[in-house]
């Protein structure tokens, strides 16, 4: 089974069916993707920011990713949660859409990005934080995660715009 | 003057031609341009208001993050207001009879009076605010800032 026949069959299904047609459904969920994004993209471009010293320079990393990462954490969920609705929704309009398989790529990507700062070098924060200057690694990790995020956001805003019918 | 001729009006304008004009694209950037004003003004109001509510960054003081956020709030507020005219100019009074419309700008208005006001006070005295003050603040400017941006979301829809 191909990704686009498994879209079909998502985007026919009962509940991809009744929130593409509901007048309040569709719209609350987008509400709530776009309010986890502050939550999630929004929380993680201050810890980038503070990773490449442009934000709370004198606060040490661990101040700020300690107490954060619940309401980050929880964020994606929503985020993640809702996109997955809205993907069913549309998901044989959306599937076709160059930009789809990008943010999707950009997503692991970034994923990965977060998942190899957080074990490599999140949970030793004592060992690197008091430094003068912040690991090149590091600082690479939150430009990276910086840039991805916002070709993800950008993929996402532009899928309406690309998919003609959406 | 009607609200609608005053939108028609706008919308006539040379200026609102231009854009109207444009490739369809180019409201697509404006669109990208209003999501990354509203991700720098909410994420900025949450980390604050978390604060105020004894929650997120609790190690800072609340002055201190009101300060380290407050060149992305009106950067972002910056981004907001060019864009978010790029994407209204054209279609002026296509927006007049939508009720959502009225309600993002009233809730705008509400949380723009309130951030000169209650949350400047609460959030830069040198003196820590009473805590219900200071939770009330921190409740309302999540209620009103997440309001406009599901209202936002709305209006399309409408």
């Amino acid at each position: 089974m191909s990704f686009i026949e498994i879209a079909q069959v998502l985007y026919d299904s009962n509940i991809g069916t009744a929130l593409r047609e509901s007048v309040y459904a569709f719209p609350i969920v987008e509400g709530s993707h776009l309010i986890g994004l502050a939550f999630s993209v929004g929380l993680i471009l201050l810890i980038d920011l503070r990773l490449a010293g442009l934000f709370l320079r004198k606060v040490p990393v661990a101040d700020l990713l300690q107490p954060l990462r619940p309401w980050l954490l929880g964020g994606f969920a929503l985020t993640i949660s809702t996109g997955i609705l809205l993907f069913v929704a549309e998901a044989a309009k959306v599937i076709i859409i160059p930009v789809f398989p990008l943010k999707i790529l950009a997503i692991t990507l970034a994923g990965i990005n977060a998942l190899w700062f957080e074990f490599k070098w999140a949970r030793r924060t004592s060992e690197w934080d008091e430094a003068p200057v912040i690991p090149n690694a590091v600082r690479f990790a939150g430009l990276a995660s910086l840039g991805l995020w916002g070709v993800v956001v950008i993929c996402g805003r532009l899928i309406p715009y690309l998919g003609g019918g959406l | 003057m009607t609200s609608l001729e005053l939108f028609s009006a706008l919308q006539a304008n040379p200026i609102s031609n231009f854009i109207g004009h444009q490739n369809h694209l180019f409201g697509a950037v404006a669109q990208l341009f209003h999501i990354t004003g509203l991700i720098l003004v909410l994420t900025s109001v949450l980390v604050v208001s978390l604060r105020l509510l004894g929650l997120g960054l609790v190690r800072q003081t609340v002055p201190q993050l009101v300060q380290a956020t407050s060149r992305f709030v009106w950067v972002g507020i910056a981004l907001l207001t060019v864009s978010g005219l790029v994407i209204f100019l054209p279609a002026a009074a296509h927006y007049d009879p939508n009720p959502i419309f009225w309600l993002k700008f009233e809730l705008l208005a509400l949380a723009l009076v309130l951030h000169v006001t209650l949350y400047r006070k609460v959030t830069q005295s040198e003196e820590a605010p009473r805590p219900i003050v200071a939770k009330g603040t921190a409740f309302l400017a999540l209620s009103l800032w997440f309001g406009i941006a599901f209202a936002g979301r709305f209006i399309g829809f409408y």
